[in-house]
């Protein structure tokens, strides 16, 4: 949405009347209020966006919310939905970091207001310390992506900006943007079909490069920074869809090949090793937060689609020397697929090195495609894994990634409708223990989200806010003149 | 008398024009409407009209998508193009001296012609007329005002707002050509701080005139073969099922669209086994068409697949038709029949999105609010319901190129659907599949419903038995065309 959009949006809603009536002898009824999304219980950090919220009844004349801080202050909204100021909402939740926000909640419908059971929202003493986020939009469709955009998100408002929309490269395909550990001074993002390529910018400088090769099958894509900002992994493949005829599961998407490789970027050189070239498909690579090891999922090649039930990836890892720029010559496996008759996708480390979380479904090596796709997650110094029930649903989820400071992770869903994948943030402590999800706050969530047509993926926190020319990217793509990538 | 004929004769003009622009649309070219209306969807929402004004040319986009919703009832859109089409000569004819009022037909003739290009938009011609209102009613004494105005009108009519320069400096004199430099200014500044992503070559051409992004009208005018497959797609549309065979042994175009239409036509009367040879067809994909990436071409396969009972193949369809409209509309055709394979597949979380959407429409609200999001609503609908007992219980991966085992399948699932077991046949036909054709006659006699064996099939058994000696069959004469490539 551009800023000009944003204005008239903002006018319009200005000038259209809601209600303003306050509660009169008000019924109490022993229930919680059922809220749109649902906020009861979650854990916010302080820094985040109002979490404004709409009364599941879409009939109501008018709604009354008062929130109390248990370590001071109060926040009164009244309208057609909770609609909470973003600064006094700030001033609010940093005054009770650590603390709780208690929401008392009155709807008037036909002339009579209901005042519902009170309940908390906490507030992290942990920041989340990120400007925002960024994603990907694509209409959750089948081998047409449409109209997709690469947005950001500043997660202490509501506003969304493009970072690369499809208007600017009409046609093109992009996806798998990646910033180094949140920091968006290098970013990558690859491009499809004509005039496609691996773009990559170091501090606010693009640079598109061909990174397929005659002694690799493809370009790069699914791509991870080494921390230390010289090195992009990426994994080498052919990504396919097959489509199911029951009303179940509506897609598998499956890679006929697939291998992992090193990007040196200063160089524009591959860094290749026999152990990540194999007949197996190596996938979803992801650096350590040392930069020692690089983290893979790893499957042995199936006659796909046939045998799609088949493909069962282990979670492995490679030593990784950054000094030399070359790979280890062992190979561990820490989850096995076969094994255990499960598959383990999409491993990401977080920054402090203590977590490893990761995907796990039944089948599969693309987890955003199986409905049973689940976050588990790894403790790095104990061994021991669980699966996160508490921010698990009947539904997939996927595409998880970490604030720098490890506190909050990001992760998409389909616990909605099975369709149209969304945002949830959740906070981990030093002990492990997850909280409550809570859907990526919007100023009016239900219209938001119920006009919204596109499904969200690769959602990555963003330390600042990305600087992206796209015109040069548009000039880019249509000069079609690209440094071709060499072997080491 | 030179005032008076020219008085009378303007009037006269506008008389002709009306009643000549009507009759063409409403009569000759409807499906050319239905085409334009079925890659839009109008909402009659400020959401909507925010965002179409926010971008440059938005005003005349969004009228001309209000005048295009109108398509929907044929005769209301052709009178509103008639009106337009007046207009346009009317401003033409006060903007010349009077005594060339004949000249006012060209700009009508010229935009007649122009619209015969399949992807222009009808903002094109709104905002030319929009260009001579303003210039029509601009003082011209002052030319400073344009100063002012360029801009303005530049935002809301786009670039079309040349016309209006090149009409002034031949009112003021060339004097007033600093306009050009003025407007040429406005628009570079505009895409460096308002449009970062938009290409320039848009923000100076036109960002909403075309379908195609970066591509321009063509002088083409009614292409008669492209027009007959627009024509094709308007009957399965409306389900005019006589009208296509009739047409069909008028005009064919050879190509798989062309048979698709016809194929599902005689399906739907049940012609399918007697009369699929008398018509042109184009091979494998002459019933269903593979995946293209066009939003068009799949369009008949979608009705089709509706109609077989394969409602995710539908949907697919559906879903890649509306992705593929590269102006980033959506669909009221395409939206509609994706909420109706969600509801008969009973997803109708995702259904409500989709009916949220088409709520806001003119034409596609009342189906819309007539639906209710529940099991015993979807049964109660004979369609609806029909449907549910025609697809395939079994899940498995659908294969376009094993498309007559799928026809098969969906046959065996439920030998009610006759229109499975025709497509199933002719499938094996067109593969060329003769021994899976003999071996599954007997299931067409069983359950074909047939009061004799179709002559179609029986001439093809008989050429099977005599080795191709059979004259004057077109049945016959494919099968054998079959049988030599076989034994080639």
């Amino acid at each position: 949405m551009n800023k000009i959009e944003s204005w008239l949006i903002g006018a319009v809603c200005w000038l259209m009347a809601s209600c303003a009536s306050t509660p009169e002898q008000v019924s109490k009824v022993n229930q919680l209020p059922d809220i749109y999304p649902d906020y009861i219980g979650v854990t916010i950090p302080a820094d985040i966006a109002p979490l404004n919220f709409n009364l599941a009844d879409e009939d109501i004349d008018c709604m009354d919310v008062v929130a109390r801080g248990s370590k001071g202050g109060e926040l009164h909204t009244n309208g057609d939905w909770a609609d909470f100021d973003i600064a006094d909402w700030q001033a609010l939740t940093q005054q009770n970091r650590g603390g709780k926000i208690t929401l008392t909640v009155c709807v008037e419908k036909d002339g009579q207001w209901t005042q519902y059971n009170d309940f908390d929202i906490f507030v992290s003493p942990d920041n989340l310390d990120e400007w925002g986020l960024t994603y990907r939009r694509i209409k959750p469709g089948y081998e047409v992506g449409g109209d997709i955009g690469i947005y950001q998100r500043n997660l202490s408002n509501f506003d969304e900006t493009a970072i690369l929309a499809e208007t600017v490269v009409p046609g093109r395909c992009f996806n798998c943007h990646t910033a180094n550990c949140t920091n968006p001074n290098r970013i990558t993002l690859q491009m499809r079909g004509e005039g496609g390529g691996t773009m990559i910018q170091k501090e606010g400088k693009q640079a598109w490069v061909e990174t397929k090769t005659d002694s690799t099958k493809a370009a790069g894509s699914y791509s991870y920074w080494h921390p230390q900002g010289d090195y992009v992994a990426m994994a080498v493949n052919s990504v396919h869809q097959s489509f199911f005829t029951g009303i179940g599961q509506r897609i598998e998407v499956y890679h006929k090949f697939s291998n992992v490789e090193v990007l040196d970027t200063r160089t524009n050189e591959l860094i290749l090793s026999p152990l990540l070239q194999t007949e197996d498909l190596e996938i979803f690579p992801a650096f350590s937060h040392d930069g020692k090891w690089l983290y893979y999922s790893t499957s042995k090649p199936c006659k796909v689609p046939a045998e799609y039930e088949k493909v069962k990836c282990s979670l492995c890892r490679i030593g990784f020397d950054a000094e030399k720029g070359q790979f280890g010559l062992q190979v561990d496996t820490l989850l096995n697929g076969p094994a255990t008759d499960k598959s383990y996708v999409l491993a990401r480390p977080s920054y402090d090195g203590h977590w490893l979380m990761y995907c796990v479904s039944s089948r599969g090596n693309f987890p955003v495609s199986q409905d049973d796709a689940d976050l588990w997650l790894m403790d790095m110094k104990t061994g021991k894994i669980r699966a996160l029930t508490e921010v698990n649903s009947l539904q997939c989820e996927a595409y998880h990634n970490w604030s720098d400071n490890s506190r909050w992770f990001v992760f998409s869903s389909k616990r909605e409708d099975g369709m149209y994948t969304k945002l949830y943030l959740a906070c981990i402590d030093e002990q492990g223990r997850v909280s409550k999800p809570f859907l990526l706050p919007q100023r009016n969530p239900r219209k938001y989200y119920q006009e919204q047509m596109d499904a969200y993926n690769v959602p990555d926190f963003t330390k600042t806010k990305v600087e992206f020319d796209a015109h040069e990217a548009y000039r880019q793509v249509f000069d079609n003149n690209r440094e071709q990538v060499k072997i080491k | 008398m030179n005032k008076t004929i020219t008085k009378y004769g303007t009037i006269a003009l506008s008389v002709l024009i009306s009643i000549g622009a009507f009759l063409f649309w409403y009569i000759a070219y409807p499906h050319a409407m239905s085409y334009q209306e079925q890659y839009q969807l109008f909402l009659w929402t400020s959401d909507y009209f925010v965002e179409r004004v926010s971008l440059p040319g938005g005003l005349a986009d969004w009228l001309g998508e209000f005048i295009v919703q109108f398509y929907y009832v044929e005769w209301l859109g052709a009178l509103l193009l008639a009106l337009l089409y007046v207009a346009l000569q009317r401003l033409t004819a006060r903007l010349l001296p009077p005594k060339w009022w004949l000249l006012s037909l060209v700009p009508v003739l010229m935009l007649w012609w122009l619209m015969g290009d399949i992807n222009v938009l009808l903002s094109l011609p709104v905002a030319i007329v929009l260009a001579l209102a303003l210039a029509c009613v601009m003082p011209r004494r002052y030319s400073w005002i344009d100063a002012a105005v360029l801009p303005v009108a530049y935002w809301l009519i786009g670039p079309i707002v040349w016309l209006y320069i090149v009409v002034r400096a031949v009112q003021l004199g060339w004097k007033h050509l600093w306009t050009a430099g003025w407007m040429l200014a406005a628009q570079l500044m505009v895409y460096a701080w308002l449009l970062p992503q938009w290409p320039l070559q848009q923000t100076m051409t036109g960002l909403n005139y075309y379908r195609i992004p970066l591509h321009y009208p063509q002088w083409t005018g009614y292409d008669k073969d492209m027009y007959e497959l627009v024509r094709m797609d308007y009957l399965v549309r409306h389900e005019r099922w006589d009208d296509i065979v009739k047409r069909a042994g008028e005009y064919q175009v050879n190509t798989p669209f062309w048979s698709n239409c016809v194929n599902l036509a005689l399906s739907q009367k049940r012609l399918l086994a007697d009369r699929m040879f008398d018509f042109y067809q184009s091979g494998e994909d002459a019933l269903v068409m593979p995946r293209t990436r066009d939003l068009t071409s799949m369009l008949p396969s979608a009705e089709a697949f509706w109609r077989l009972g394969m409602v995710n193949s539908a949907q697919r369809y559906m879903f890649d038709t509306q992705e593929s409209i590269l102006n980033a509309r959506k669909s009221g055709r395409c939206t509609k029949r994706i909420a109706e394979c969600m509801l008969v597949n009973g997803h109708y979380k995702a259904a409500m999105k989709q009916l949220d959407l088409l709520k806001k429409s003119l034409y596609y609200s009342s189906w819309a609010n007539d639906v209710i999001l529940s099991d015993d609503w979807v049964n109660a609908q004979p369609e609806y319901h029909r449907l549910r007992q025609l697809r395939y219980k079994e899940n498995f991966l659908y294969s376009y190129e094993e498309m007559d085992k799928m026809f098969g399948l969906l046959f065996m699932n439920n030998t009610d659907n006759k229109m499975a077991l025709d497509y199933f046949l002719a499938q094996m036909l067109l593969k060329g599949n003769l021994k899976g054709f003999q071996q599954y006659l007997g299931a067409a006699q069983q359950y074909g419903g047939y009061r004799q064996m179709p002559l179609g099939y029986q001439d093809v058994m008989r050429c099977i038995q005599m080795q191709g000696n059979v004259q004057g069959s077109p049945f016959a004469n494919y099968a054998k065309r079959m049988m030599g490539g076989q034994q080639q």
